[in-house]
């Protein structure tokens, strides 16, 4: 029952989304070509660096193409359904507009995170899927019915954007101003446009611990390519659980937080 | 000149204002690419056991990113991202009523913060530089031609956010020009690792002055004549941005009056 | 009662900001902190279906009463309870009844229609299809706004997007509305509008209305019960009316002799601290010297009484000139907080 209003909720903020994004057709045209400029330029750095070496810490360069198609799917997920949510967050807790959604019969979050569905971003999914599908065979990707863990994985992926996303946008309750906690977070990203193994030992440590931005593609790659050990799966798993139980406690705090400190 | 002053003034305050943001801000963007090229340069070196890639060993890679450090601080900053901001929010029209240029006073009030780091930065490499044998000539040669630099890239913000003119925006064409300067600019990777096939992407923009020029120069793979040859280019590149400025500035301008604002 | 306020007390706590850097460092490590009482041991109740005014000045405590009753802050101390719930909990029968409405924070969307913004209100609130458009008939009527319904919110004025933003609270029909500042910055056409809308609703539907306000007029032609905020308490509740009524009006005569205060007591039977020579503000004038003979008398009374003490005082006395002065609420109100 409740998870029928809420489905029913999320297919209207989709029909607004919809509505909107028809309004402004000429960014429609700006963003899309935009994204494809930033996956433009993603490869060719890549492509620079594979014109002097044949083989990047045990990647070759389908294989490198491959775990760029999966990140700019994985990353467009996330971009399409909550970039601009996380984005207003702290917009919502400065000018107050949090007050509005906490007197209505919902959870606040889900409509914090579900106002703004950027139908452009949709894509870029469907590129990213086609540059790995191109890069896949090469690759050596087997293919056939793992393609549908690739789903999985791109899942999995969003996954742990949203939970970092949200472990950085916490912060707005405690600081006035946070965007410069929200461009730390770009900045780490940037960790995850590179594949993990490439990376010194501390900072993979870092990226598969504490700031899982592995997550988001390297995992999901080389799982796909080669397979994990039942050690990395689990480490995954473990890893999200205690964020979200993270994300869950700072939630709480942070609204009483929030409520303490408004007059 | 006096507004000059206190635009700086202003701008410096405001983006000191929050102290502790600031420091992560100059840290976060001197950390960030900094690790990334150093990644780079382990899995092709130290993981990929190469010796020498387009004439450059391990160490020079390094020098090469610690050197650009400097230089990408001082490359322009997003404050033609306030003007895109201005005409599409309208706010431009309380501007216009000021005794003095939009364009000017952005920029001056957006460079106030570069000019501290850019001061800490010169401070800094000069006397790092010279410990390593560094010509402080160069470094501030290099240092000039940074700054040219910096001018330049707004130029080219200012002119692309009259696109918002037309469009009700100029975010997109923004962000493409950063995506294309974080990569053409060379503080990501030298700009020599190009294949020759395609050194001509590169040679095109005058994106490769704000950073890989000066760093070329300070490490002195640039010969003083060469150095010269490249910052009359950049004074030529400045001359046309200006003309770019006038042009797509005087028909913004006219469509925006003609409509009302 | 379907407001029930106790006690309610609250107060914060906020940092002290230093200057310079140390200053920031002290804050983020061992910061002080200076407490400020917004409500102080505020109680009353509210009838169903009444409408209540809350004013006072800026800082007064309004909002964050406001606030606790909605819901969205707890009270350091004291009990609240709406429609039988602690609002603080926020069950979601609770919120499912109630309604809060903020004059300067918008809960539609910009750049959409305003009828899109209350499709997603009908899912939140699982209004069945028919109720919702009926309702939406209703309310777009009373508000003149049906032919709005498709517009872009942006393309409203302040006004009109007002009136859009209480269709969006209301779509519920909820039990109990709290309205802050509704009419702020509206101009008096349109203020007048929603002031009509908001009692026409009240007595259609019968639902507990709390609203606050700079403006008097809202107070005046709305409320039929008045509470009245300085720093924090609450230094007066009861009727609109009671607080011009309370027979209060001021005598003003100007006599051809000068008698005494004691003398006009006796004569007119009005205690002698009721009557004064001359308001306080009128300087001694130049030109003011041949009038100051006749300085002009005050005499705070009832208006029954008029014409009966006119009629001692004329006994022996001559009056040359004489008015009623009658007090506005934003008078009353400005004596209450002096």
């Amino acid at each position: 029952m409740k998870l029928m209003q809420y489905a029913r909720i999320y297919r209207i903020q989709v029909k607004n989304n919809w509505v909107r994004e028809a309004v402004y057709r000429v960014n429609f045209l700006t963003a899309m070509a935009t994204d494809v400029i930033w996956i433009g330029v993603e490869l060719l750095l890549f492509t620079v660096i594979y014109a002097n070496v044949p083989v990047l810490a045990g990647w070759t360069k389908p294989q490198v193409y491959f775990f760029l198609g999966i990140f700019f799917s994985s990353d467009a997920l996330f971009t399409t359904f909550f970039q601009r949510n996380f984005w207003n967050f702290s917009d919502l807790v400065n000018k107050g507009e949090l007050d509005i959604l906490l007197t209505k019969p919902v959870h606040p979050l889900f409509l914090a995170l579900s106002r703004w569905i950027n139908i452009t971003a949709i894509f870029n999914i469907v590129l990213g899927l086609g540059i790995a599908i191109r890069y896949a065979h090469p690759a050596g990707f087997s293919g056939g019915w793992k393609w549908l863990l690739v789903g999985a994985w791109l899942l999995i992926g969003m996954t742990t954007q949203i939970l970092l996303r949200f472990a950085f946008s916490i912060w707005v309750f405690w600081t006035e101003r946070s965007w410069a906690i929200s461009r730390l977070y770009y900045q780490f990203f940037q960790f995850a446009t590179k594949p993990d193994t490439l990376y010194p030992k501390a900072i993979r440590y870092l990226i598969l611990t504490a700031l899982p931005f592995a997550f988001i593609s390297s995992i999901p790659a080389r799982a796909l390519l080669h397979g994990l050990k039942w050690t990395e799966y689990a480490n995954v798993a473990g890893v999200l659980i205690a964020f979200f139980i993270l994300n869950a406690i700072l939630w709480q705090t942070g609204l009483k937080r929030y409520q303490s400190a408004s007059s | 000149m006096s507004w000059r002053l206190a635009a700086l003034k202003n701008g410096f305050q405001d983006a000191t204002a929050y102290r502790i943001e600031f420091l992560f801000e100059v840290l976060g963007s001197a950390f960030v690419p900094a690790a990334i090229q150093w990644v780079l340069w382990y899995a092709m070196f130290k993981i990929g056991g190469a010796h020498e890639i387009a004439g450059m060993n391990y160490s020079d890679m390094v020098q090469y990113t610690l050197v650009s450090l400097l230089f990408t601080q001082i490359r322009g900053g997003d404050h033609d991202f306030e003007l895109q901001e201005m005409i599409r929010s309208g706010q431009l029209s309380n501007y216009l009523l000021r005794p003095v240029s939009v364009i000017e006073f952005v920029y001056i009030r957006g460079m106030a913060p570069k000019l501290l780091i850019a001061g800490v930065c010169l401070g800094l490499g000069t006397t790092v530089g010279l410990f390593f044998g560094m010509s402080p000539v160069r470094l501030l040669g290099a240092m000039v031609m940074a700054l040219i630099g910096n001018v330049l890239h707004y130029q080219i913000g200012a002119a692309l956010s009259t696109t918002a003119f037309l469009w009700e925006e100029a975010y997109s064409f923004l962000m493409v020009k950063n995506m294309l300067v974080s990569l053409l600019s060379g503080e990501l990777i030298p700009l020599n690792l190009f294949p020759k096939n395609m050194q001509w992407m590169w040679k095109i923009t005058p994106f490769y002055l704000y950073v890989f020029g000066p760093t070329q120069y300070a490490l002195g793979h640039w010969t003083h004549t060469y150095f010269l040859e490249q910052l009359a280019w950049s004074c030529v590149w400045l001359v046309a941005g200006w003309a770019f400025i006038k042009v797509t500035w005087g028909l913004g301008m006219s469509r925006y009056l003609s409509l009302g604002g | 009662m379907i407001v029930e306020v106790k006690n309610v007390s609250r107060s914060f706590r906020s940092p002290k900001k230093t200057e310079g850097f140390t200053g920031a460092m002290k804050l983020l490590f061992k910061p002080e902190y200076s407490t400020h009482e917004a409500v102080k041991n505020v109680s009353f109740s509210l009838e169903p279906g009444s409408f209540n005014g809350l004013i006072g000045a800026n800082g007064a405590g309004k909002t964050t009463l406001l606030k606790i009753l909605s819901g969205l802050i707890a009270p350091t101390s004291g009990e609240a309870r709406v429609l039988g719930f602690d609002p603080f909990q926020r069950p979601v029968e609770f919120r499912r009844k109630i309604a809060l409405v903020m004059g300067q924070k918008a809960q539609l969307w910009w750049d959409l229609p305003a009828v899109d913004a209350f499709d997603l209100l009908r899912a939140i609130y699982e209004i069945p299809m028919p109720v919702y458009k009926e309702r939406l008939h209703t309310l777009a009527t009373l508000l003149d706004v049906t032919k709005h319904l498709n517009t872009q919110i942006r393309r409203l004025s302040l006004g009109e997007r007002m009136k859009m933003e209480l269709i969006g609270a209301l779509i519920h029909w909820p039990n109990v509305i709290f309205l802050d500042e509704p009419t702020i910055g509206l101009d008096i056409l349109a203020a007048h509008k929603l002031r009509e809308f908001l009692k026409e609703f009240n007595r259609r539907e019968k639902a507990t209305i709390i609203l606050t306000s700079h403006n008097m007029e809202d107070i005046e032609k709305l409320c039929s019960r008045v509470l009245i905020m300085r720093t924090g308490e609450i230094i007066y509740d009861g009727t609109a009316h009671g607080l011009t009524e309370k027979g209060e009006c001021r005598l003003r005569v100007r006599l051809m002799q000068s008698p005494t205060v004691e003398e006009l007591a006796q004569l007119t039977g009005v205690n002698a601290s009721a009557i004064a020579v001359q308001a306080p503000d009128t300087g001694p004038d130049e030109e003011d010297k041949d009038e100051n003979d006749h300085k002009p008398i005050f005499f705070t009374i009832k208006y029954d009484d008029i014409v009966a003490i006119l009629q001692k005082i004329m006994t022996k006395f001559t009056i040359i000139n004489m008015g009623i002065e009658e007090p506005s609420l934003e008078n009353v109100i400005q004596r209450l907080f002096q």
